[in-house]
């Protein structure tokens, strides 16, 4: 399993790939720390780290998929996926395998994200607590939309559509919360109520907010793992129906 | 040992294997035998755990495939027929990875990847991204990469096919050479290559196994006659004349132009005795006798008889067959549209269409 991880990450570095996106990433990072400081004085909107996680995120869900759409499609369209069918490995192994070097490649962007921070506490005071709780949410988040980008790769044998497909997930993840919101919805509590226990963007609003809550903790990581043991059903669902 | 026993495998609704059994040896040589087409991949897909099969097993050294895929998996080597290289990785790396990805432990990789690709001689395209391969060698670091983890059984889905002449004849040395530690059971529809390193072959058209059995036994199955093939210098008609004459020689098949004064004749005969009669004739009466040599039937006649449909037949015989079975086809398609949606005038045409 390892070596599959390694081949993984390895793979994001030997092509431009994880580079444009880490590029991406920060120029979407940056814009919003720029805004946030060049609003500083209208004194309306408080600078504050958690104000640009929470807006870098919403531009930033839309490059995941772009991690993602490689992971499965790419092999099953060019017939690679036997070496590991065929070696002494397991789905779940693989499939965890490359969500972790995925999660991997997304941690060093995280990390060089830190730029940011260590600017702002040359000439100000960051404050430690909220800051780390920001970049926990940011992860969790990120991990739940990783692990539906690998499912939605899963999907299908082609990398583009795999991205669309990604992208269509990354919005109802976005809009779930405006979705339960709405008046329509708001009619009827028990929709509503099932609508707002998926909605993640709640959940890491607290966490953008410097709150740490256990119970947000395990929701992320569970619906992590449901999508991800999804995507093991369905690449076996796949194995057994080729043809 | 590998054991394959009722193996089957439906496609929606369409049998690629139906019921297969066959046994593998220790240290043995297993030709796999078909046209394109008749479930050769499939069944190599399902040996290796690629593929579950719809009903029947798979045992490797008493491991059900079904139950302990991995126990299986770690003793089986499988070089797939498109070979699984990432395009994006250079050969060494790729097969270091496929090393760790079948255990291998890192000591002893390096040793194993070495000698894998001197094996295969690719060693000196190690620093090369394998996308810039040709498909050669990609498919030279395909079985380099089934050779890791030394498996005690090699599965390779047509190795040779995109090589040229002289990798060719590298790799069926390789697999005689490979024989001597491995258990090998190699598919192809080149028949040459399975005589050159093949004791056994099963041989599989339409999903289902047709013969099971050692090369010398299947040729000797289509025998028939023994054939002679002679060259004579002399006049035509006088060298036919006396092989028609003399005892022993059934017919006289064919007689084909060789160079000036020379003809080649393919004779039917009895016994090998026949020769010595025949070529004490025909020096006697002046011919010179050239060459003669018996006509072995080979495996490509057993290949022909038996995926050719039941009997043997002609070229003429073979398209109406062909028109025949298209015909039943489309009967049978008109009377499933019919059964859907079922205007007579509908399937009164389409009979129509049949019948044309």
């Amino acid at each position: 399993m390892f070596a599959l991880y390694k081949k993984e990450v390895q793979s994001f570095f030997c092509s431009p790939f994880a580079y444009v996106v880490s590029a991406l990433f920060l120029l979407v990072f940056s814009l919003s720390f720029i805004s946030g400081i060049s609003n500083m004085d209208s004194s309306v909107l408080k600078f504050s780290f958690s104000n640009i996680f929470y807006n870098s995120f919403f531009y930033f869900i839309f490059l995941i998929p772009l991690l993602t759409m490689r992971t499965f499609a790419e092999e099953r369209k060019s017939k690679t996926e036997t070496i590991w069918l065929s070696a002494p490995v397991t789905i779940p192994q693989v499939v965890f395998a490359k969500f972790f070097a995925v999660a991997t490649v997304f941690l060093m962007m995280m990390v060089l994200s830190l730029f940011f921070p260590l600017v702002a506490a040359l000439h100000g005071t960051v404050i430690g607590s909220s800051l780390a709780c920001g970049y926990l949410g940011f992860f969790l988040w990120s991990m739940v939309c990783i692990a539906i980008g690998i499912m939605m790769s899963a999907l299908t044998d082609n990398p583009i559509l795999a991205a669309v497909l990604g992208e269509a997930a990354m919005i109802l993840v976005i809009f779930l919360d405006n979705f339960t919101n709405s008046v329509l919805i708001q009619s009827i509590p028990f929709l509503s109520k099932i609508f707002a226990w998926f909605s993640t963007e709640t959940r890491f609003g607290a966490f953008s907010q410097g709150l740490f809550s256990l119970s947000d903790l395990v929701f992320f990581i569970s619906i992590t793992l449901a999508v991800l043991i999804w995507t093991v059903i369905i690449i076996e669902k796949r194995r057994w129906s080729r043809g | 040992m590998v054991e394959i026993r009722n193996l089957t495998k439906y496609y929606g609704t369409h049998p690629a294997v139906q019921d297969i059994s066959f046994t593998v040896g220790d240290h043995e040589v297993l030709g796999f035998l078909g046209p394109n087409g008749a479930g050769k991949s499939t069944t190599m897909n399902m040996i290796t755990g690629c593929l579950p099969s719809t009903s029947g097993t798979v045992l490797v050294d008493g491991y059900d495939i079904s139950k302990d895929p991995i126990e299986v998996k770690k003793r089986i080597g499988y070089l797939p027929e498109i070979p699984p290289v990432y395009p994006d990785m250079r050969v060494r790396d790729y097969l270091n990875f496929a090393a760790g990805l079948k255990g291998v432990s890192r000591n002893d990789r390096t040793k194993q990847v070495e000698n894998a690709m001197e094996r295969l001689h690719i060693t000196d395209v190690q620093k090369r991204i394998i996308g810039n391969l040709s498909k050669g060698y990609r498919q030279r670091v395909g079985f380099a990469m089934a050779l890791l983890g030394s498996p005690k059984f090699l599965i390779l889905d047509e190795p040779t096919v995109g090589l040229d002449p002289t990798q060719v004849m590298e790799v069926r040395r390789l697999i005689q050479d490979l024989a001597r530690e491995h258990t090998i059971i190699f598919s192809t529809h080149i028949l040459a290559e399975v005589t050159a390193v093949c004791e056994r072959v099963v041989i599989i058209n339409k999903g289902k196994i047709r013969a099971e059995d050692t090369i010398a036994n299947l040729e000797a199955s289509v025998g028939g006659d023994l054939k002679l093939r002679l060259k004579v210098e002399g006049e035509i008609t006088k060298v036919t004349e006396i092989i028609r004459n003399t005892e022993g020689i059934l017919s006289v098949d064919e007689v084909e132009f060789d160079s000036v004064g020379v003809n080649a004749f393919t004779v039917a005969a009895s016994s090998e005795a026949v020769r010595k009669t025949l070529m004490s004739r025909l020096i006697a009466e002046d011919c010179m006798v050239l060459e003669i040599t018996s006509v072995k039937s080979n495996l490509e006649d057993v290949f022909v008889k038996l995926t050719a449909s039941s009997r043997t037949q002609s070229r003429e015989d073979a398209f109406e067959e062909l028109g025949r079975e298209m015909d039943e086809q489309r009967m049978a398609d008109a009377s499933a549209q019919d059964a859907e949606d079922t205007p007579a005038a509908d399937a009164a045409e389409s009979e129509k269409e049949a019948k044309d």
